[in-house]
């Protein structure tokens, strides 16, 4: 059976990244959030600096990173054009190479958490989060289509045939994705939901209760929701404490606990008595855990900023489907050239081109030339402080930096010399007194 | 004659080019730079224009492996003829903290000079 051969004998750590730090002489800080792509053997990292960066392939090298918006970045979602990132107060797109596509802010953008897509496919998502309104983002636009006030705040969401929502109180409300009403809500922990996720007929969670002397405590189970009969299932045992929890992508049946200590069981939801078990070697506690849309790597993120990928060394991919990753092209080795001054630059050509050449300049932008320096001021002049290098000083002109003075008109009213003129020209000169002006517009 | 008028010919296809990189040049030092941008968020970093500040430190800010400034015109002028013919290559560029790593074509951030150039166009900015 699928599950059996599941991670079985071959699985172990196939690679570590630190995750690199804010800065040149910066020390690391943990990872906010982490996503494999879907469509690209890309594993995109969010810290704590709205910074997301993308790794490539199992040796994890780098290859992207961009800003996506201030504080941690909370989560991403992947789409055809580029990667949603979500920060506390923006929405940003960009094109998976890096430029944006586009930001989005609003003032009741407060304390974003979680999105997800809706009913509309990849063309739009819902934003929420610990604040009294939802949003919905028109992906392809990048503009906010709709408002929402909610009751409730939320921490994570997941799409399935509805958009689960995880609250704040250990509860998760069950979503309707083109209404957004709620269809029912399932009390799944007592205090809170550390993790959580969805997949066709289910919801897993993990999370915490208030035990005595008053200190949270991971509950020592998953707790499962059957979405087709709308009811809970019975829980998955996990003594260690179960932290954190994936359904496989692909083995609909199929889940994976983990423990803060990194601890992982593979679970069936249908006998969760047989399961199969394997240690991370990690220090120190994990923060984060994913899984990759192959369901052949998992990530787990610890505490010390490392990133820890695991999978099958034969078979690790991250995507069901990959397309390629686009890279620099490598740049052609010129031959060396003599820039004396008798070297013509056209020694360089052009590549080939079909469009409008970017140095081409608009025929309407015309000015004239040659018009006389402007004045300068003797009693500035003599205001300033004289060094080795010139004169220094404030701007006293009454003018803007680098603002154009029209000289030609000053000089030509001042002007006490005149070269004697014809009758004939004074009478054009009084006719076509105002030619300058026409030809400059 | 027909001499000279090949000569002459020959010295005009070495210098026809060159007014083509000067209007190109043109373009970039008015857009770049300027304080009317700043604090404006299309040229921050999660802007659209932040490219072109990239762009301006890839083609003209090259270092050698001790951090010496590299003064090659022959890169200088292969980007530029790429930037003004709108090619498909794809270049990496990397902000000066290396924070931010993008992969753009030429052709991208031809559209966002003439993006840049087309605003300082507007007759009535701000």
């Amino acid at each position: 059976r699928a599950q059996i051969d599941y991670m079985d004998g071959d699985w172990e750590e196939v690679g570590r990244l630190l995750l690199p730090p804010p800065g040149q002489n910066a020390i690391p800080t943990p990872v906010s959030s982490m996503t494999f792509d879907s469509t690209q053997e890309l594993l995109w990292v969010g810290n704590e600096f709205g910074r997301v960066s993308g790794f490539y392939g199992t040796e994890l090298t780098r290859y992207t990173s961009f800003k996506a918006g201030e504080g941690p970045v909370r989560q991403i979602l992947f789409h055809e054009k580029g990667v949603i990132s979500l920060c506390s107060r923006s929405v940003h797109m960009a094109m998976r190479r890096g430029p944006p596509l586009w930001h989005i802010n609003h003032d009741e953008m407060k304390d974003l958490r979680c999105m997800s897509y809706t009913s509309k496919g990849t063309s739009e998502i819902l934003v929420a989060g610990l604040q009294d309104y939802m949003f919905t983002v028109d992906v392809d636009k990048g503009a906010i289509t709709k408002q929402i006030p909610t009751n409730d705040h939320y921490t994570i969401m997941k799409r399935s045939r509805y958009i689960c929502a995880a609250t704040k109180t250990g509860s998760v409300n069950i979503l309707d994705s083109i209404t957004f009403n709620l269809v029912k809500t399932w009390n799944a922990h007592a205090s809170l939901i550390n993790d959580m996720d969805a997949q066709h007929d289910f919801i897993v969670t993990c999370g915490y209760s208030l035990r005595q002397q008053q200190s949270y405590m991971l509950d020592p189970l998953v707790n499962v929701f059957d979405l087709k009969n709308m009811s809970s299932m019975s829980p998955i045992p996990f003594p260690a404490g179960a932290a954190y929890v994936r359904m496989h992508p692909r083995m609909s049946t199929t889940s994976i606990v983990v423990s803060q200590l990194g601890q992982m069981h593979i679970v069936d939801l249908m006998n969760v008595n047989t399961s199969n078990v394997r240690q991370a070697n990690v220090l120190t506690y994990l923060s984060m855990v994913e899984i990759a849309p192959s369901g052949e790597a998992i990530v787990l993120a610890d505490a010390e900023c490392n990133i820890h990928l695991w999978g099958s060394p034969s078979r690790i991919r991250f995507a069901e489907l990959s397309n390629p990753v686009e890279f620099a092209d490598p740049e052609e080795t010129q031959s060396q050239m003599d820039w004396n001054v008798d070297t013509p630059l056209n020694g360089i050509g052009m590549p080939y081109y079909r469009e409008q050449l970017l140095s081409a300049w608009p025929s309407h932008m015309v000015f004239e030339v040659g018009a006389p320096p402007p004045k300068v001021d003797p009693q500035m002049m003599s205001s300033l402080k004289v060094t080795e290098w010139g004169g220094y000083g404030r701007n006293t002109r009454g003018l803007k930096r680098n603002q154009v003075e029209n000289t030609r008109t000053a000089e030509k009213t001042s002007a006490s010399l005149q070269a004697p003129k014809f009758l004939s020209e004074k009478a054009r000169e009084s006719a076509n007194d105002t030619s300058s002006e026409r030809r400059i517009s | 004659s027909l001499h000279a008028s090949d000569t002459l010919y020959s010295e005009l296809s070495r210098e026809v080019e060159n007014g083509r990189l000067a209007r190109l040049l043109m373009k970039l030092g008015t857009i770049n730079e300027r304080p009317e941008h700043d604090g404006d968020p299309n040229w921050s970093e999660i802007g659209e224009r932040y490219v072109l500040k990239l762009f301006r430190d890839y083609v003209f800010h090259q270092v050698n492996a001790e951090g010496r400034p590299v003064m090659d015109m022959g890169h200088m002028i292969s980007c530029l003829n790429k930037l003004d013919a709108g090619s498909q290559e794809k270049i990496m560029l990397t902000s000066r903290d290396e924070q931010n790593v993008f992969v753009v074509t030429y052709n991208e951030v031809k559209k966002q000079v003439n993006a840049a150039w087309a605003d300082l166009q507007k007759p009535s900015r701000r």
